[in-house]
């Protein structure tokens, strides 16, 4: 700690803290534009110019750093008039668009200007402003750079960050230019932030282009469940619409940033809505009222035996709703639940897998990440199950000069990774010389991923393998948990919690042929794998795979529409909250299964929400403190037994079928995203590489 | 301890709740280390949910036929007296 003072007033900051941070914290706002906690300093704006005692210069404080006893002046006439000429030079360059500009009413150039510009120009002439052509960085990002202030914060992100390195700056003084240099899209999952981050209108969302004025909107603070990391957002809306879904900070888990999927899927909200319960009547669907649907989804479940009713929970299916449908479900002595994760095929889960805790959690946590040393992915590609964690890998790439490796197909991450091939014999073996550096790593890392969940005795196998060579890292840091599971759907962490997903392989294998079928969400269960007679029901949000093979529909709320509690991948428990209503008939997830219960002759025992929240500590007590992330120290420990007395065996490695990844293509995993347009435009675009048609580039303005 | 024939028919989850660090969890902890194995073991198809917050009490809830659920309380027990209420509330038939 150094002592400095500011404005006369002493304040104690960290050594190498930089003057701009110093003022803050003393609580002094200074006006920056290129200046960002997250990312590196550049010092190129100069709008961030102090005194400081001397200097026979104004500094530029974002880039000095503190030294003891320094003494800094934010508020002398010498500042005022450097700050004012800082926005006159940018101001002069700068189009006088504002009024059409989707950045309007949030602009840190607007801002600015107000506070500490001069109070009247000195331009008369309507000509002679600087002119750059637009760029073309997909089907996301829309540029206006005649507005751009080179600030490089959209350069450095890319760079830092997102690990897409073609974006950067041509020319010098009044020529540079930001751009790819050759046309080229922003080919990163995170690509979105630099939206957030450019301090003008430069970079302005091209999906929803011109559809709001920022102080039309409603915010409301919510939780992301489009992946199962739970970054925090903030969803607008206007009227009954959701129009923009912004990151909010929260440095356990996303920082600031959130992925493109979070960030723009939600115009697939507003698609193929089911709106009302729907009967099937030969092949078409008739609506019909609650009372005839629940009637007959009732009548359907008391005609067939407790081991035919079966239950498949989708990746958005929120905790209070997991509970309702488990205790539905065990009131009827049913016990076969799945998660669409073991689709299509519900083969069930690895015996014990949801009893313990440390089996199915991220348990290095999604900060702890950052510090690995020596990562091993198992059947998983970070960028596409979990961008956000990636960015946290990718920290510790660029910072503690991490190695990776990977048991999977080849796939293309933005650090280097090399691969061990797909089999799980190499996990076995561990002969690779990378084995001998994750062995001696202080912050080793074994990420399996949920796609090995597809077959129990790859991921049962997998799961021993790890433990057997977390057992051999004996270089670690105490208390740092080298296996670690990565989920990929929201609905997942929660449903293991709960035990919904608890239904063994073993068990699964010897199940009649169901002929009651309830799909909470459940889109991407193979029509194979429920036999043509049975009674399907399906509760969700979206007319999407799911509710083509039922027989009775019931429409359920999106996330923007509910308050529902959700449990991230490192068992941090989050809640979401409601912006909007449900649309017109359509109900929480959890009050229609509660309704159903009244229907089945076997209410359940709670009617409110608190009631089934309490349900909810009841049968996890980790529900009962939301938002934080405990270790489990006596499962981890019971786990790494079971795993020892288990001997994985190279042989039985040998006889798995090759690692494959559950995601093919980041922008289209869900019934939400399937619906988008800006993701399938995305799709094209970043997946397939289909350079954007004409009639594309039409529809987008 | 052997835990064979100990499980009722009707018994179909397990759930066991403890503190991380509590003393007062220190017995079911010490259960869950030694008998785990041997209980999965014998009833690999039975889910047996053990699950850690900081600051609950320790507790266990079985779960029987028809969503019937019988609360135990194992605050401040020692290991065998967590095993043997432990042994009784899985043998019974709610
Ligand atoms: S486009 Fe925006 S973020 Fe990028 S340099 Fe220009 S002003 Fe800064
Ligand atoms: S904020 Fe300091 S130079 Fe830009």
């Amino acid at each position: 700690m150094v002592e400095v003072f500011v404005d006369g007033r002493p304040v104690q900051v960290p050594e190498g803290s930089a003057a701009i941070q110093a003022c803050e914290l003393a609580g002094v706002e200074i006006p920056r534009f290129c200046y960002h906690e997250r990312l590196a300093v550049a010092g190129n704006c100069r709008m961030c110019l102090v005194e400081v005692e001397r200097a026979p210069k104004p500094v530029a404080s974002c880039a000095m750093p503190v030294m003891p006893g320094m003494k800094i002046k934010t508020n002398t006439p010498l500042v005022h008039k450097a700050r004012e000429g800082v926005m006159e030079f940018l101001l002069a360059n700068h189009p006088l668009d504002c009024p059409v500009c989707d950045w309007g009413g949030e602009c840190d150039l607007q801002d600015q200007s107000m506070r500490f510009g001069s109070d009247r120009s000195r331009q008369h002439e309507p000509t002679g402003r600087r002119a750059v052509e637009n760029k073309n960085l997909g089907p996301l990002v829309k540029t206006s750079m005649n507005r751009c202030i080179q600030c490089t914060r959209c350069v450095r992100f890319a760079n830092e960050v997102a690990g897409a390195e073609e974006l950067g700056t041509t020319g010098r003084g009044n020529d540079m230019q930001i751009g790819t240099y050759i046309e080229k899209t922003l080919a990163t999952e995170m690509s979105g932030n630099v939206i957030d981050l450019c301090p003008v209108g430069a970079l302005t969302a091209k999906p929803y282009a011109f559809s709001y004025r920022a102080w039309e909107l409603k915010r409301t603070e919510s939780v992301d469940v489009m992946d199962a990391v739970g970054s925090a957002i903030r969803v607008d809306t206007r009227g009954t619409e959701v129009m923009r879904i912004s990151p909010r900070e929260n440095d356990d888990v996303n920082e600031e940033w959130i992925s493109d999927k979070t960030r723009f899927a939600f115009d697939g909200l507003k698609r193929q809505r089911l709106t009302h319960p729907l009967m099937r009547e030969g092949d078409r669907f008739v609506p019909c009222t609650w009372e005839a649907a629940l009637g007959r989804v009732a009548d359907a479940a008391r005609a067939a035996q407790p081991e035919e009713r079966i239950a498949v929970a989708g990746p958005f299916a929120d905790a209070e709703s997991l509970v309702a449908l488990k205790d539905l479900f065990n009131r009827w002595d049913s016990e076969h639940l799945f998660l669409e994760t073991n689709a299509p095929e519900l083969v069930g889960q690895p015996a014990g897998f949801a009893d313990l805790r440390a089996n199915y959690l991220f348990n290095a946590t999604i900060v702890g990440a950052e510090q690995a040393d020596a990562v091993l992915f198992v059947g998983t590609n970070p960028r596409h199950e979990a961008a956000i964690i990636n960015t946290r890998f990718r920290k510790a790439f660029l910072h503690n000069r991490c190695d990776f490796a990977a048991i999977s197909p080849e796939m293309t991450l933005n650090y280097d990774c090399v691969n061990l091939g797909d089999s799980l014999a190499a996990l076995t073996d561990a002969k690779h010389p990378f084995f001998e550096r994750l062995r001696a790593a202080k912050h080793p890392m074994i990420v399996l991923g949920s796609g090995l969940l597809e077959r129990p005795d790859a991921a049962q196998h997998a799961l021993h393998a790890a433990h057997a060579l977390a057992k051999t890292c004996t270089n670690a840091a105490p208390g740092w948990t080298a296996v670690n599971f990565l989920q990929r759907q929201a609905s997942a962490a929660a449903a293991f919690d709960l035990g919904f997903a608890a239904t063994t392989a073993a068990a699964a294998a010897k199940r009649p042929a169901a002929k009651f079928v309830y799909l909470l969400g459940a889109d991407e269960v193979a029509p194979a794998a429920l036999p043509a007679d049975a009674f399907v029901v399906y509760q969700g949000s979206h007319g999407d795979a799911g509710a083509a093979l039922a027989d009775v529909v019931l429409p359920g709320a999106a996330y923007t529409e509910k308050s529902a509690t959700y449990v991230n991948t490192e068992g941090r428990v989050q809640r979401v909250r409601a912006a909007l209503t449900p649309p017109l008939a359509a109900r929480d997830d959890w009050a229609i299964l509660r309704a159903l219960s009244e229907f089945a002759g076997t209410p359940l025992p709670y009617a409110s929400v608190q009631g089934v929240r309490a349900r909810l500590a009841e049968v996890a007590p980790s529900f009962a403190a939301p938002n934080v992330q405990a270790a489990q120290p006596t499962a981890l420990a019971v786990a790494a037994a079971v795993a020892a007395k288990a001997k994985p065996s190279k042989a039985k490695a040998k006889a798995l079928p090759a690692v494959t990844l559950p995601v093919t293509d980041f922008y289209l995993t869900d019934a939400i995203s399937r619906n988008s347009r800006t993701m399938a435009q995305c799709s094209r675009a970043f997946t397939h590489q289909i350079a954007e048609s004409a009639h594309e580039a039409h529809i987008a303005v | 301890m052997s835990w064979k024939g100990a499980v009722s028919q009707t018994l179909r989850e397990l759930r066991l709740h403890m503190c991380q660090t509590g003393p007062g969890s220190a017995g079911l902890r010490a259960f869950v280390q030694t008998e785990y194995p041997a209980l999965k073991a014998q009833y690999p198809d039975l889910p047996v949910l053990v699950r850690e917050a900081a600051g609950v009490e320790a507790r266990a809830y079985g779960r029987f036929a028809h969503g019937r659920e019988q609360r135990l309380t194992l605050e401040g027990l020692s290991q065998q007296d967590v095993a043997a209420k432990l042994k009784q509330l899985v043998a019974s038939s709610a």
